[in-house]
């Protein structure tokens, strides 16, 4: 119940820090489709944060364990499946950099959405299909 | 690996969310199991063979 909280916090704060940077951004940054994209990026991985603490919440309700054993391996086969997806990525990242003009902040911008991305795109795929242990 | 657990699960008149409770994970879980998406851990195929009173290899079985 603790972890299924902490997780709606964490989310409001990022939400808040978002507007925040979004709000408080000059017009030309507010209209720039760059930053758009990101500040979309940002409301996507919210929602998935906001899923996750959703269906840690009905469980606790539900009086079951928040995390069990199933849940504990799709996080760990979602961390090892991204962490090696987001290493392509940023490869990506580096040969495109060179080829389209985006600043040091842009990049690192791009990569951390894009792991945070690729995290909630792997874990919404294993945690549908199941984890076999073949 | 298959199982018997919707099998014994009706034999028991269980619900999956009864099923989870007992054996002390979540429903989706039970859920994942009687599909066939996961293989539990030994613990858990054991917690499941007591509750339904049965040998862990009446539960679960390997596919010809």
């Amino acid at each position: 119940m603790k972890k299924a909280i902490l997780v709606f916090v964490v989310t409001g704060l990022v939400i808040a820090s978002a507007a925040f940077w979004f709000l408080s951004s000059p017009e030309s940054v507010r209209n720039d489709p760059f930053e758009l994209l990101h500040f979309g990026v940002i409301l996507v991985v919210v929602l998935f944060a906001l899923f996750f603490g959703y269906k840690r919440l009905t469980s606790a309700r539900r009086g079951e364990p928040v995390e069990d054993e199933l849940t504990k391996k799709v996080m760990q086969r979602t961390a090892a499946y991204s962490y090696y997806i987001s290493l392509y990525f940023w490869v990506f990242l580096l040969f495109i950099k060179d080829r389209i003009t985006l600043d040091q902040e842009q990049l690192l911008g791009t990569g951390i959405l894009g792991m945070a991305i690729i995290f909630a795109i792997v874990w919404l795929i294993l945690n549908f299909r199941g984890v076999r242990n073949e | 690996m298959n199982n018997r657990i919707k099998e014994y699960r009706a034999r028991h008149d269980l619900t999956q969310e009864e099923l989870a409770r007992k054996v002390n994970v979540r429903r989706e879980t039970i859920v994942f199991l009687e599909k066939n998406k996961y293989n539990p851990s030994l613990k858990l195929a054991f917690d499941l063979a007591r509750v339904f009173g049965v040998a862990i290899e009446e539960l679960f079985f390997e596919e010809e």
